[in-house]
């Protein structure tokens, strides 16, 4: 019922953005995290993970009046942008390709560990400001352990010890969701 | 202790991690392993700012090219310290952006090129110094030189009208004074002005008509009342509020106040015109062989347009200098000389000089 419910919205939201482009970004908060997870886990590389995101939502935007609602979650269209935005920037094929079933996977939003990483930016979210803080200075914009304790005026001990529990509390919440899984 | 060396090696590994965002996950113990898996995972954050930019960047009114679908790549989180320069050109960063490989021979050709023509020209110029020729020029007041006189050429004078169908009619022009207030009229179009003011032209107070009635151009063999064909106010065919075929304030043919009476000279209240463009002239062929040089003196009018009118000689230098001179000066512009604020013609000479170095 949650996930009829879900879709129902969903496709309200689209309908809603594709008459007014400024309703957009509802669909983009909701598909962010799934988007980025499944582009940095293709492309390994934060720069170039940010750039094809862009890419993938500014396509979605240019030409969300050709969408149609078919039954698949929106995100299975962002994925699908995706993978030909990716399948376009790499330049040898056979390297880097994005196998047809990746493709497949990538449309129907099913992919390997996709979930997972997924879960984590949205955990990443929950966590206490400070352990957000920690984590997001020292992995997104790479500061050294010394840097960010001067930032917050804190020890260097301190810092990693806050690392580490953020870490901790992540791992706690990914084993609970799996557990007790969240119907969407 | 225990939790304190986890808290460490986790450190570590992270710290592996963070500088090798493409290497496999260090190995590490198993009280650790889960963990470092996550971090392994965190490798890939998207920038603090990231999502935000993104967000108000897709809010922003789309191009016109989006607007067709075609999508613009951002590049709104890409680190200008990690960005090569001209990465696909160099070889670096290849199928980042889209090259065509015709479009980079092209350029690397026209640029080739460019750099060829600039080495050439250096090559040419130095290679060629007798023909580099550098002219001065000065301008100053005409009445400082002495010129001869022009013969038989009418001056200045004024002129006006107000488009009547007639041409003006006889009559005499009204009394000369330093400035005017009114222009002149045979037909008066407001019989009954407010503050009535006494018409005049513009010219020495000193000199006077002999009485004649009514108001007119003294020229003119009309009897029928008209102010003249002419525009601006005034009497006759011309313009500027004076009387005749001129174009200012005075009365006659030509230019400038008075009578029939030149156009005016600075000093004396009239301002001296300002060169804003003045292309030098260029060194004719046969002077250039000859390597002759020297100074071209040329008599200018420059009227209330800013443009050089009435070229002449005043000092000749020959072998086609001069013509190269006249050339020269007529494409000048001048900010014209001013008098009580308005702009007026005034007789000038301009100094050429060809020199040779």
């Amino acid at each position: 019922m949650t996930a009829i419910a879900n879709g129902i919205d969903e496709q309200l939201l689209v309908e809603a953005a594709q008459l007014d482009p400024g309703r957009f970004a509802e669909l983009y908060e909701n598909n962010f995290n799934r988007v980025y997870a499944y582009v940095a886990h293709r492309v390994r590389d934060r720069d170039e993970a940010e750039d094809v995101t862009a890419e993938v939502f500014h396509q979605a935007l240019a030409n969300l009046g050709k969408f149609e609602w078919r039954g698949v979650p929106f995100v299975g269209w962002l994925l699908g942008i995706a993978a030909n935005v990716l399948a376009s920037r790499w330049r040898h094929p056979s390297e880097r390709e994005v196998p047809a079933e990746a493709m497949e996977r990538a449309e129907t939003g099913v992919e390997d560990g996709m979930e997972r990483r997924t879960l984590l930016l949205q955990l990443l979210e929950t966590l206490p400001a400070d352990q957000r803080y920690v984590l997001a200075r020292r992995f997104a914009d790479q500061r050294s352990v010394r840097e960010i304790a001067q930032e917050l005026g804190r020890s260097e001990g301190a810092v990693k010890q806050l690392q580490f529990r953020a870490v901790q509390t992540l791992r706690a919440r990914v084993r609970g969701t799996h557990d007790h899984p969240v119907v969407h | 202790m225990t939790t304190l060396s986890s808290i460490d090696r986790l450190d570590h590994a992270i710290d592996f991690l963070v500088a090798h965002p493409q290497a496999a996950l260090p190995p590490v113990e198993d009280d650790i392993s889960e963990l470092v898996e996550i971090a392994g995972e965190l490798r890939y954050l998207p920038r603090t700012e990231f999502k935000l930019r993104l967000r108000a960047e897709l809010q922003e009114p789309a191009p016109a090219s989006q607007a067709h679908g075609a999508a613009q790549p951002s590049r709104l989180a890409r680190r200008e310290d990690a960005e090569p320069i001209l990465p696909t050109l160099l070889g670096l960063g290849g199928g980042a952006y889209p090259l065509q490989r015709s479009s980079v021979a092209l350029s690397f050709v026209l640029h080739a090129a460019a750099v060829v023509l600039i080495a050439s020209s250096g090559f040419w110029l130095t290679q060629h110094r007798q023909q580099l020729t550098h002219q001065v020029t000065t301008i100053f007041s005409a009445s400082d030189y002495a010129l001869p006189v022009a013969p038989g050429k009418a001056g200045g004078g004024g002129g006006g009208g107000d488009g009547d169908k007639l041409a003006a009619s006889k009559g005499t022009p009204p009394r000369f004074a330093r400035e005017q207030l009114t222009p002149p009229a045979v037909v008066l179009r407001n019989p009954e002005p407010k503050l009535p003011v006494e018409a005049t032209v513009i010219g020495p107070p000193q000199l006077t008509f002999s009485p004649q009635s009514p108001t007119g151009d003294p020229l003119s063999a009309l009897l029928t009342p008209s102010n003249g064909a002419g525009s601006g106010g005034g009497i006759g065919s011309g313009s500027g509020g004076g009387v005749g075929s001129g174009h200012d304030a005075g009365v006659g043919p030509g230019w400038g106040g008075g009578i029939g009476g030149g156009v005016y000279r600075v000093g004396g209240g009239v301002s001296e015109p300002r060169i804003i463009y003045d292309p030098d002239p260029e060194f004719s062929e046969e002077a250039r062989k000859a390597k002759y040089q020297g100074v071209v003196v040329l008599s200018v009018i420059v009227g209330p347009d800013g443009r050089p009118h009435d070229i002449r000689v005043a000092r000749s230098l020959g072998m086609g200098l001069d013509e190269k001179a006249i050339e020269a000066v007529n494409k000048w512009r001048f900010v014209p000389s001013m008098k009580d604020g308005r702009p007026v013609p005034v007789e000038v000479n301009i100094e050429v000089h060809f020199r040779l170095y």
